[in-house]
């Protein structure tokens, strides 16, 4: 049975909400538990059951990828946000689906 | 002196130009896929997709004028991009306004057939148990014309619905009678085996137009296999009654399904070479269904997905490969998904639509006057499982049933844009809810989706075209022609 892995996130430099994304999207493959202390974010990862050592380690490589994209998927939601609210306002402008007054 | 300034007096300064909104995800170990919210995608390397994202692009690099085309990028003193993003997003939701086209009425459970994966069919003579009333016929008929669509498709399922057919010539004249003065365009349907045809009843398909929807597993021995009934030749009857029918109705009246089986994994090159045989343009790769007797009888199990994946790969290729030797043939799964991804345009198909399509772009009378949000739904309601019942025709009002908390809540909780996983998924866009998949087999509308059979097999499926067709021009070309003729 292969060993837990601790990986620790700089909260200046990562969201926990993208380490939360990224252990959703992994798992299949491992569990996290994630916690913060000392402006820090400690993320316990664990095998999924049935995981061969390999199999993990390359798991912990993905989820470490997986954080460094959801990080920059919440960067461009938010640089974005304003300009997707306008777009969608325009799209619907002339549909007659908007409430009236 | 010249009257106009260098060109390089036109390029915006460096950086200078702003994100759209857009979705990633990791193609293969080098590159990723974005894609835009009206589904136009492009494929970068890791370091460009940094660099995008830094602001760190110029003018001179060749993706950027890709990435601005695309509408990925613009620049500071552009409206035009934003309006023209907001009119294919417009474009690609359009079909929402018009709501329920497509209108299942299941015209009887009786069959004589007994496919081992049918979720639905009785092989009983019971009449009245096991067929729809024409009081329920004409309470579905009131239903559909509430519709505000401007093009109503009725289509009549079973069982084998022409063991009803006086049922439904009752519907066909009665929708024609209904539709006198109001325009809409109707299209009938009938899915049928073809095996009970009689020169009446095509005489009468052909004057009210009617298509006919049948079932094509594959070659004899395999359609035999999947689908036996007494005498064992179902597909000496399919063969006999696609040549009738299309002698009586016209060559391209008569479109054929498969249904894939264990028994099929191996085959699909000669699935394929069937349909050539028989003259189809094209074939509908579709994995097997996982409701009803298909779960009880355990042949839903008995391949994963990786397994279908392989058997659609291997298809897929087989079938570019006639296409490049000049074979028009189409692969009708991937023609959908391209239409997505290729056109403004969304073809509607239900398990590849959101909202789901469940209930607003297709709904369900059941021979019982009961009404489901989709076929799969009235499938599970077969073994139990009531969660998609909307209602009944005689009890329950058009209002009630489609302003129903069951169809709203399913709805409204599977929407992608807001479910973990998908809203941030690059392929959202092509993909689908699917509320009564994922309820029949994880029993959660929603379920988590790394765990899900439906994510796995359509994103590998989106990844393997956007492969193809990078990595070979005359592949693209094959698949615009598809998309664009969905």
């Amino acid at each position: 049975m292969p060993v837990s892995v601790l990986l620790t996130f700089d909260e200046q430099a990562y969201c926990v909400e993208a380490i939360q994304k990224a252990a959703y999207r992994s798992m299949n493959s491992l569990v996290a538990d994630i916690a913060i202390r000392d402006r820090q974010i400690q993320c316990t990862l664990h095998p999924a059951l049935g995981r061969s050592d390999s199999a993990f380690d390359l798991a912990v490589q993905e989820f470490k990828k997986e954080v460094l994209d959801q990080q920059l998927r919440l960067k461009i939601k938010a640089e974005t946000e304003p300009v997707r609210n306008l777009i969608l306002s325009i799209a619907f402008s002339r549909t007659g689906l908007q409430g009236g007054e | 002196m010249s009257k106009f300034q260098d060109y390089e007096a036109y390029l915006p300064a460096s950086g200078q130009y702003k994100l759209l909104p857009f979705k990633f995800d990791r193609l293969n170990d080098k590159e990723y896929i974005l894609t835009n919210l009206a589904g136009e995608f492009q494929v970068v390397s890791a370091e460009q997709l940094e660099s995008l994202i830094e602001h760190r692009l110029t003018p001179e690099q060749p993706e950027y004028a890709d990435l601005r085309a695309r509408h990925f990028i613009y620049e500071s003193n552009e409206r035009a991009p934003l309006e023209l993003l907001a009119l294919k997003l417009r474009t690609k939701l359009a079909r929402l306004a018009n709501f329920t086209n497509l209108h299942i009425f299941v015209i009887t459970l009786r069959c004589d057939h007994s496919c081992p994966y049918c979720q639905v069919s009785r092989q009983s003579e019971d009449k009245a148990t096991y067929d729809m009333t024409r009081e329920s016929a004409d309470r579905a008929l009131n239903f559909v014309f509430r519709s505000p669509s401007p093009a109503l498709k009725f289509e009549f399922q079973g069982g084998e619905p022409l063991l009803n057919f006086d049922l439904i010539k009752y519907i066909v004249l009665q929708a024609e009678t209904r539709n006198q003065g109001l325009g809409r365009d109707i299209q009938f349907v009938i899915a049928t085996t073809l095996s009970l045809l009689t020169d009446d009843i095509l005489e009468f398909c052909k004057e009210h137009r009617i298509i006919l929807s049948s079932s094509l597993d594959g070659p004899e021995d395999l359609h035999n296999q999947n689908r036996p009934r007494p005498g064992r030749n179902s597909h000496q009857k399919f063969v006999e009654g696609l040549e009738r029918a299309r002698l009586a109705l016209g060559f391209d009246q008569v479109s054929a399904l498969m249904t894939t089986t264990e028994h099929s994994l191996p085959r699909v090159k000669e699935i394929i070479d069937e349909y050539l045989r028989l003259g189809f343009q094209g074939i509908f790769l579709r994995a097997l269904s996982p409701y009803g007797f298909a779960i009880k009888t355990k042949k839903f199990m008995a391949y994963d997905a990786e397994r279908w994946l392989e058997f659609y790969k291997q298809g897929l290729d087989y079938i570019i490969e006639l296409n490049k030797a000049s074979i028009n043939f189409t692969e009708h799964y991937a023609a959908l998904i391209l239409a997505k991804m290729l056109t403004s345009t969304d073809p509607g198909f239900v398990d590849l639509m959101n909202p789901s399509g469940a209930g607003i772009a297709a709904i369900v009378f059941n021979y019982d006057g009961a009404v489901y949000a989709s076929d799969e739904s009235r499938m599970l309601a077969e073994m139990g499982d009531q969660t998609f019942r909307l209602g009944h025709l005689a009890e329950n009002t058009y209002e009630e049933i489609i302003l129903s908390d069951k169809l709203l809540d399913a709805l409204e909780d599977t929407f992608t844009l807001s479910v973990p996983m998908c809203s941030d998924c690059a392929f959202e866009p092509y993909c689908g809810a699917e509320p009564v998949y994922h309820h029949a087999i994880h029993k959660d509308m929603v379920a988590r989706k790394p765990e899900s059979a439906f994510c796995k097999r359509n994103m590998a499926i989106f990844k393997y075209l956007i492969e193809r067709m990078r990595s070979d021009e005359q592949v693209k070309r094959i698949f615009l022609g598809w998309a664009n003729k969905c």
